[in-house]
């Protein structure tokens, strides 16, 4: 359990791949004969400090991707590794070991704590889950992690219906470090917020990563967001990969349709070059239909 | 609050299931009553309830006997009070038996999925199919009818329900992400189902326990109606109802308050059931 304040980024070897998909294959039967292929043939790396940004519309299978690489949803081909070990084909003994090192920050603040928890509950959970300490060094953890996440320890006895959504999402990312991970999965982790709360969620994750050293899977479907992040960036579309490359190639000179339209989606503060974009979207889609 | 349409829709709170404290602390109170008054019966009751009294057969209801007398001059607040501890003493006993067999079979049908979900829930289906009367009928005859025996059966008779209904509680808690995330963490599978998923299917479980009690008391009432529960000279809820019909003709009183003390309290167990279903916790989900 290393302190917040140990210098992190020069964690064995930056920039060697950590998550590594390969030629990931997954249809959902949707009933009455119908299947969605929710991913088509997706590889991708996610090397390590990095904040990897996966966008798409809803419905494009990012959440799909995120859970196959945390090994929540059994696949019909293809292959996770982390760290070099092949998550698809681990036992659950292992598999629940190897929890302890990828984490996930979900969309709906809300449903994603369990609403009959305190928040020192919430936080202590995956310790207690994984035996870890004992009930002193876990509540010393967790004051530690609340802090880290900007709460203060008035916040160990409320419930999630007594917080706001910006507040429940830092425990959920408090939840997410307890256990010293080195992944984290962020699926639209900020999405739910008010702007202004999406800015400080935005930068107590950037803070986090650059002094723990974290690994970021960032899903989101705002180009903004993700530009401010991810250092990678990875379309998807209709559950395939329409794009992939460096933040700066990609927002430079996206080669692709699909891109340039979703880069022409993103709001500017100018209202000129606002009123401009949305004439000229809604000629594309005229066009289009 | 403001919108048109959420005046219209709560025009009348009750059909949307609104909670109201008043009628809970009612029930509770009711029921805390006769649950009380029934187990205190050797303190509360006036007389001893297998005392016969020849000379006074079939009196009315009056000061030294509330509830009047039966056909063999026992008073009747007193059978009524013992019988109670026979009828709330198996409804309590079937209702635990329903619960925790329910919990079990839904649980292990929610995390089995496919096959054994499959296997299961067809199994629930068949068992609900069969007539409950038939059912307790069969297993009266084999294993008889004592108090606990009586619990065991009613027991096993509400449980397919409960496994259905913790069935799709559970269901539903699957797909939150409180859930995924535990997953995610690494819990494992009875750390999931019991600090996770069991707190937040309470509400439903608690409405089916009220739910199921008060099925319950009937199913026992109804079996000592027909005489194959509880046997004279011991009574219960049940077996006092069947006595006091067979003398309708002599006292209109006798059968009127076994009846009255069935009816009560299952009254206040649905009324309990509607306002544990109505609070927060269960229209979060339902809708």
């Amino acid at each position: 359990m290393s302190a917040p304040d140990a210098t992190p980024a020069a964690a064995p070897e930056a920039g060697a791949p950590l998550v590594v998909a390969e030629h990931l294959m997954k249809t959902f039967r949707l009933g009455h004969g119908e299947q969605l292929q929710a991913l088509d043939d997706v590889s991708l790396t996610i090397r390590r400090g990095e904040t990897f940004g996966l966008v798409g519309e809803s419905g494009s299978g990012k959440s799909t991707v995120s859970r196959a690489l945390l090994g929540l949803l059994p696949l019909d081909s293809g292959s996770v590794r982390f760290d070099g070990q092949e998550v698809t084909r681990l036992g659950r003994g292992e598999m629940r070991r190897l929890r302890r090192r990828m984490q996930m920050v979900f969309q709906d603040p809300f449903a994603a704590l369990n609403r009959r928890q305190s928040v020192a509950q919430i936080v202590a959970a995956p310790l207690e889950a994984h035996g870890v300490g004992d009930r002193a060094t876990r509540a010393a953890r967790v004051a530690e992690l609340l802090d880290l996440v900007g709460l203060g320890p008035a916040y160990r006895d409320r419930r999630p219906r007594e917080m706001s959504g910006g507040q429940c999402q830092r425990v959920a990312i408090a939840r997410a470090l307890a256990l010293d991970p080195d992944f984290v999965v962020l699926d639209e982790s900020v999405s739910a917020l008010d702007v202004s709360i999406q800015a400080q969620i935005l930068n107590l994750l950037r803070d986090l990563q650059r002094r723990l050293g974290l690994t970021y899977l960032f899903i989101s479907h705002d180009l903004a967001v993700i530009r401010y992040m991810a250092q990678t960036v990875c379309v998807m579309q209709h559950g395939r990969i329409v794009e992939q490359g460096s933040r700066d190639e990609l927002f430079g000179d996206p080669r692709q349709e699909y891109t340039r339209g979703l880069m022409a989606a993103i709001p500017s503060a100018d209202p000129a070059t606002e009123r401009h974009r949305r004439r000229s979207a809604a000629l594309a889609e005229g066009v289009g239909a | 609050m403001a919108s048109v349409s959420a005046i219209g829709l709560r025009r009348r709170g009750r059909t949307l299931g609104r909670r109201r404290p008043v009628v809970t602390k009612v029930a509770l109170g009711v029921l805390g009553t006769i649950v009380l008054a029934c187990l205190l019966a050797s303190a509360v009751a006036p007389y001893d309830p297998t005392r016969l009294a020849p000379t006074e057969r079939f009196l009315s209801p009056s000061g030294s006997h509330p509830f009047g007398t039966d056909e063999l001059g026992r008073d009747l607040f007193s059978r009524v009070l013992y019988g109670g501890r026979y009828s709330l003493g198996i409804a309590f006993g079937a209702t635990l038996v329903a619960m925790l067999a329910g919990a079990v079979w839904g649980f292990a049908a929610a995390f089995g999925r496919g096959l054994v979900d499959e296997l299961l829930m067809r199994f629930a289906d068949v068992t609900m199919a069969i007539p409950q009367m038939l059912f307790a009928l069969v297993f009266v005859a084999a294993f008889g009818a004592t108090g606990p025996g009586l619990a065991i059966i009613i027991g096993a008779l509400l449980t397919p329900v409960t496994a259905r209904m913790v069935r799709s509680a559970v269901l539903g808690e699957l797909q939150a992400d409180y859930f995924t995330a535990a997953v995610a963490y690494g819990a494992s599978t009875p750390r999931l189902m019991l600090r996770e998923l069991l707190p937040n299917i309470s509400a439903p479980l608690g409405v089916q326990a009220a739910i199921n009690a008060a099925n319950a008391l009937i199913l026992e009432a109804a079996l000592s109606f027909v005489g194959l529960g509880i046997q004279p000279p011991d009574a219960s809820w049940g077996t006092l109802l069947q006595q006091g019909y067979q003398k309708m003709y002599q006292s209109t009183t006798y059968v009127i308050f076994p009846a009255l003390a069935i009816f009560v309290t299952i009254w206040m167990l649905n009324l309990l059931a509607d306002q544990l279903g109505g609070t927060d916790d269960l229209r979060g989900r339902t809708g």
